[in-house]
Order: C-alpha cells, then sequence, then structure tokens
C-alpha cells in the first residue's frame, strides 16, 4: 500500500464514510483505501439497502458510498429513503457495471455523484472528496444520460416543468465530452465555482423534474378515481 | 390455413359442437313430427299408401339412429346419403298423400328435409348448405308433380306455399354455412391471439433471463475484473515487471469493456436497414490500446448500415491517433443527434497542439487527418479540429440524417 501524502488534510477532520455493498471483499478494499488515503475514516459497513438506511441514521455520516444492485431494499429505494430523513448526508454512488439508468434514477431521488468501480483508488479518494465538499461528481456518461432526460422533456411541453438554459446545455454537454471542471471553467472563461454551481443546479432541476413526475402521476392518478 | 387448423382444431371444437349438437335436435324433433303428422293423417285416412309411409318412416328411424350413433355428420359420404334420403322424401311425399290432402292439410315430410340443408352447411360452409337447399327446393316442386299436379296446374296460393318452403330450405342451408364460417374464423383469430401472447410470454422470459445472466455477471466476473483492472494499476512497482501488470491492467479493462457492451444493449430497436450509432461508436472503441476510452450518445441515434463502416473507420483513427501522439489519460466519444446532423465528438485531455491545417500538410502530418476526413466527406458530413497547446484535442465529426431518423 502506497501512503499518500498526510494522515489528515490541513488538519482538517477526517470525513466520516458509510460504505454499502453487498461484497465484503469491496466493502474491505474501499475502507482499506478510504482510511489509507488519510482523508476518510468508514464508520459503517453495510451490505443491503435496509442495512443502508439503519446505518446511516445510527452513524450519521458524512458521505454514504453505496452500490445500486443491493439485496432486499434497492439502492435506489434506500438513497431515496436516506436523502428524505438526511438530507444533509451526501450520497455517492459507486457501480462495477454502468447500469446508466439505475444511476439516472438514483441521482433524480438525491444521490449527488457517481463513479465508477474500476476508477483508480486516488479517483474514488478524490470523489468522495468532491461530494463532501458539495461538489456534484459526474461521469461524462452520466451527463448524456442527463441530456437524454431533459430532450425528452423538451418534446412533450409542460408548464413550468424545468427546464436547462442554454448556459448549463452547453456545460452538460462539455462534462459528457469528458471536460473535467476545471477544463470547462477555462474554455468558458469562467470560474471553477460557477461551473460547479451550474453544475448543481442540472442536478437540482433533475430532482425538481422527478418531483413534477410524481405530482403528475399523483394527479392522473386522482382523476382516475373521480372517473370511476 | 394450415397453421390455423394444427394450432386451432382444439379452439373450433367448443362452438362447432354447439352446431352440431343444435343441428341434431333440430333433426330428433323434425323427425318426431313427421312421424305424429304420418300418424295423425293416417287416422284421419288422408293417406293413399299407408304401407309406404310407414315404410319411409322406418328407414328414416334407422338413417337417424345410425346417423346420430356414429357422428355421420362429420363424414362427407354421409352427408351427401342424408340429403339424397331427404330429396327421395319429398316427392315421396307428394305418392303417399292425397290429392286434397297435400293442399290443405299439413304436408308429410314438413320441415324434416332442411336437416339435410342444415347438415351440409354446418359441414361443408355456405355454398353447400345454398346447394342442398337449391336440391331440396326443386325435391318440393317435385312431390307435387308426384301427387298429379303438373306446375302448370297449380294456383297462386300453391305456388306461396311452394315458395315458402323453398325460402326454408335455402335459408337454413345458408345460415348453418354462415355459423359455421364465423366459428372457424373467429377460432383462427383467436389462435392467432393465443401465438401472440405466447410470443409476448417468450419475449419477457428471454428479457428476464437476460437480465438475470446480467445480475451473475456482475457478481462474478465484472466485480472481479474490475478488482483487478484497480488493483492491477496499484501494484506496480519494483518488484513486479510493470510490463507484465499492464498488459493484465490492459486484459481485465477490455473484458469489463466487452461485458459492458453486451450488458448494456441498446434499449430500442434500430428502424429496418438501420444500425444503433452507440453500438457502430462502442465497436470502433473497442481495443483501443494505450488509453481509456468512454463512450456517451444522447438518446436513441441511427446510422445506416451502409453509413457505419465509414463512420466507425473515421472515430477508430480518431482514437488511434490520440492513443499514439496525444499522451492522454483519457478519451471520450461522445455522440448526439442535433439539428438533422449526427455530431460525433472525439476528446482527449492529452497535450493538444496547434492545428494549421496548411502547415501540417507543410510538415507532412495531415495524411491521418486527411483519411478521416475524406471518410466523413464521402458521407456529405464534415470535420473540424479544435485544439491548443495544453488543451487536448477534439476532433468533431458532422454527419447529415437522412430519412429515416426522427432524433431531432
Amino acid at each position: 500500500m502506497v501512503d499518500e501524502g498526510s494522515a489528515s488534510e490541513l488538519g482538517a477532520e477526517l470525513i466520516r464514510v458509510l460504505v454499502v455493498d453487498d461484497h465484503p471483499v469491496w466493502r474491505d478494499g474501499i475502507r482499506a483505501d478510504l482510511e489509507a488515503s488519510g482523508v476518510a475514516v468508514v464508520v459503517g459497513e453495510g451490505s443491503d439497502g435496509g442495512e443502508a438506511i439503519e446505518l446511516a441514521h445510527e452513524h450519521m455520516p458524512d458521505v454514504v458510498l453505496m452500490d445500486l444492485r443491493l439485496p432486499t431494499v434497492s439502492g435506489v429505494d434506500a438513497i431515496r429513503q436516506i436523502s428524505e430523513d438526511m438530507p444533509h448526508v451526501r450520497i455517492l454512488v459507486l457501480s462495477a457495471t454502468g447500469e446508466e439508468q439505475d444511476v439516472l434514477e438514483a441521482v433524480k431521488v438525491g444521490a449527488a455523484g457517481y463513479i465508477l468501480k474500476s476508477e483508480t483508488r486516488a479517483d474514488i479518494v478524490d470523489a468522495v472528496r468532491r461530494v463532501h465538499r458539495g461538489e456534484p461528481v459526474f461521469t461524462s456518461g452520466l451527463a448524456g444520460l442527463v441530456l437524454s432526460e431533459f430532450r425528452r422533456v423538451a418534446g412533450k411541453e409542460s408548464a413550468g416543468e424545468p427546464r436547462l438554459s442554454a448556459r448549463e446545455n452547453e456545460i452538460l454537454r462539455l462534462v459528457a465530452k469528458g471536460y473535467t471542471y476545471r477544463e470547462i471553467a477555462e474554455k468558458l472563461f469562467i470560474s471553477h465555482k460557477t461551473v460547479q454551481n451550474h453544475v448543481q443546479n442540472i442536478l437540482r432541476k433533475l430532482q425538481l423534474r422527478k418531483r413534477y413526475e410524481l405530482m403528475r402521476y399523483a394527479i392522473r392518478k386522482g382523476l382516475d378515481r373521480v372517473a370511476e | 390455413m394450415a397453421a390455423i387448423n394444427a394450432s386451432g382444431t382444439s379452439e373450433v371444437e367448443p362452438g362447432m359442437r354447439g352446431l352440431w349438437l343444435g343441428v341434431l335436435v333440430y333433426r330428433w324433433a323434425t323427425f318426431v313430427w313427421m312421424a305424429a303428422v304420418a300418424l295423425a293423417l293416417a287416422i284421419r285416412q288422408d293417406l293413399r299408401r299407408p304401407g309406404l309411409a310407414l315404410a319411409a318412416v322406418l328407414v328414416i328411424l334407422a338413417w337417424n339412429v345410425w346417423f346420430s350413433l356414429t357422428a355421420g355428420w362429420e363424414r362427407t359420404l354421409d352427408r351427401r346419403i342424408d340429403l339424397g334420403l331427404a330429396l327421395a322424401l319429398l316427392p315421396l311425399s307428394g305418392l303417399v298423400m292425397n290429392e286434397e290432402a297435400i293442399r290443405n292439410t299439413l304436408f308429410f315430410a314438413t320441415s324434416f328435409p332442411a336437416t339435410a340443408a342444415l347438415t351440409f352447411g354446418a359441414g361443408s360452409g355456405v355454398a353447400g348448405g345454398l346447394f342442398a337447399g337449391a336440391a331440396l327446393s326443386l325435391g318440393l316442386v317435385a312431390s307435387r308433380a308426384a301427387n298429379g299436379l303438373p306446375p302448370d296446374e297449380l294456383t297462386d296460393d300453391d305456388w306461396g306455399v311452394l315458395f315458402n318452403g323453398v325460402f326454408y330450405y335455402l335459408s337454413a342451408g345458408g345460415a348453418a354455412g354462415v355459423v359455421r364460417r364465423v366459428l372457424v374464423r373467429s377460432a383462427g383469430e383467436r389462435s392467432l391471439a393465443v401465438e401472440e401472447a405466447t410470443r409476448q410470454r417468450e419475449k419477457a422470459a428471454r428479457l428476464a433471463e437476460r437480465e438475470a445472466l446480467g445480475r451473475e455477471i456482475h457478481d462474478s466476473v465484472l466485480q472481479a475484473l474490475a478488482l483487478v483492472r484497480k488493483r492491477g494499476k496499484e501494484l506496480t512497482g519494483p518488484s513486479v515487471s510493470a510490463e507484465e501488470i499492464h498488459e493484465l491492467v490492459e486484459l481485465a479493462g477490455r473484458q469489463e469493456q466487452a461485458l459492458r457492451v453486451l450488458l448494456n444493449e441498446p434499449h430500442a430497436e434500430p428502424p429496418e436497414g438501420m444500425v444503433s450509432l452507440r453500438t457502430t461508436l462502442e465497436a470502433a472503441a473497442f481495443g483501443v490500446q494505450g488509453v481509456p476510452v468512454s463512450v456517451t450518445t444522447v438518446g436513441p441515434a441511427w446510422l445506416f448500415s451502409t453509413e457505419v463502416k465509414e463512420v466507425q473507420g473515421a472515430v477508430r483513427q480518431a482514437l488511434e491517433n490520440v492513443a499514439e501522439h496525444a499522451n492522454a489519460t483519457r478519451a471520450t466519444v461522445f455522440a448526439e443527434a442535433l439539428d438533422g446532423e449526427l455530431v460525433i465528438s472525439i476528446r482527449d485531455d492529452g497535450g493538444g497542439f496547434d492545428y494549421d491545417e496548411s502547415r501540417l500538410s507543410r510538415d507532412g502530418k495531415l495524411g491521418l487527418l486527411k483519411s478521416m476526413k475524406g471518410r466523413i466527406e464521402a458521407l456529405g458530413g464534415s470535420m473540424r479540429v479544435h485544439s491548443a497547446p495544453g488543451r487536448g484535442t477534439e476532433v468533431e465529426f458532422r454527419v447529415p440524417v437522412r430519412r429515416g431518423s426522427d432524433d431531432g
């Protein structure tokens, strides 16, 4: 194991992480990686969605790092529950297969980012750090999905439904093309922070969209019942 | 029709059985009625030849018993014999009855012969039913002649009675034929619907199987491969041959990517003669050595099969260029359908360069770029390169969307 610099980041407190994965080998690996980095400490390990919800309540972690394909309660359901109960807890999806549709759903119900299991240790640690800072962690694949999602909405006009601004579209497209936030900032002559804010807004609109979706569904159901 | 019969026989059965049972009940009811009328006429001494009448009733009784017990309606020959007997019965009625009686009282054979028309219709369709009805109608007219009443001596009332009978026989045969046709057709439709439902069920089962397979792969192979890839990158040290490890990492990465492609098959089926743009790009990115490539597309987009080779070739060349010269840590292929064009971009985070076509041409470095450009221009498209030292490179292909893709 390579030691990655100082034991703690500028004397800051360690990021408290809950790791949820049904494979012990992965949990062990992630724990080793995070703790060796000196940035984070693993406060709990869960193997399914139900445990994830319980442990989140018990430990109040800063970041939940979780797989989506979990036994009993699915990852998406667990994320929905955790972000409803504890909105301050950041959730980072760590997934092996790129099950993109599930990832999109997870982000809609409150996940703050997504990273592939095949990324290096440094990348995963960095993603935890960024998510903890409040920075949304995107992959180009996820950006592509979000673009598809908003384009789909644009086809079906619906008043009041959140849409992406031209700038947000541009930034999302650059993320999808593999540009980092820093590269986007340089390219568009804006600050790194501004790029982050735009991405954050895109996420918020995506989550808002989910709420609209649910509301429309509820209204339709309600009308059906009246019609009966 | 063969297919319908093969799988639809059991579907025809319930309706057809009902039809045959109805015809059989009619057969016996009208036979009993005929026998009763004969008996009444005999008692009133209105029969010219009671012996012949008795013989006819007995023959028909015997035939009906045989026909009912052996399901004679199912055999063409028996149906013909049945019609023959019914036909014979009509002129025979004329012989049996008095001249007075045939005009003023109930007719001997009355409605029984209609059974033959019904049987014919139910057994061989509308045409068969009408044919039997027409034959019986002729028999009815012949019965008057047999009774000693030639057609020119018939009164208007007599003709009315005859036409009534003719209409009766024709409509019985025709109606039974129509019922048969409806039964067969709806059975056919039902069996088609059953086939379609079976196909849907099979499709759902295949999808479920595939999903289960995907989960299985996820749990074993992908986990292991991703782990090897991740750990492999960290294990590189003086004690292990770096090249060896690198090879392992590359192998694992390729396997993982191949499985990923397999699992993430496009959700929508491409239209006839077209191929998913995503699949094409995944194929172009597959096995590129030296730089990890990710492929991202927006929404479903299609390419004509004839365009696949050029697009794939151009993207592949761009990626190999990145792998060889860019010194990049990653490359991304991004594509979307935008305002009637497919926009495909290949972006890397490598060293970048001053893109100046005329200088590159002077330095003899334009070859590969020209080849890519040629491929895309052959499809009526265009190529652009954005690059600057230290800023990576983005190659953008734009290909016009021809009819067949409705993605805007």
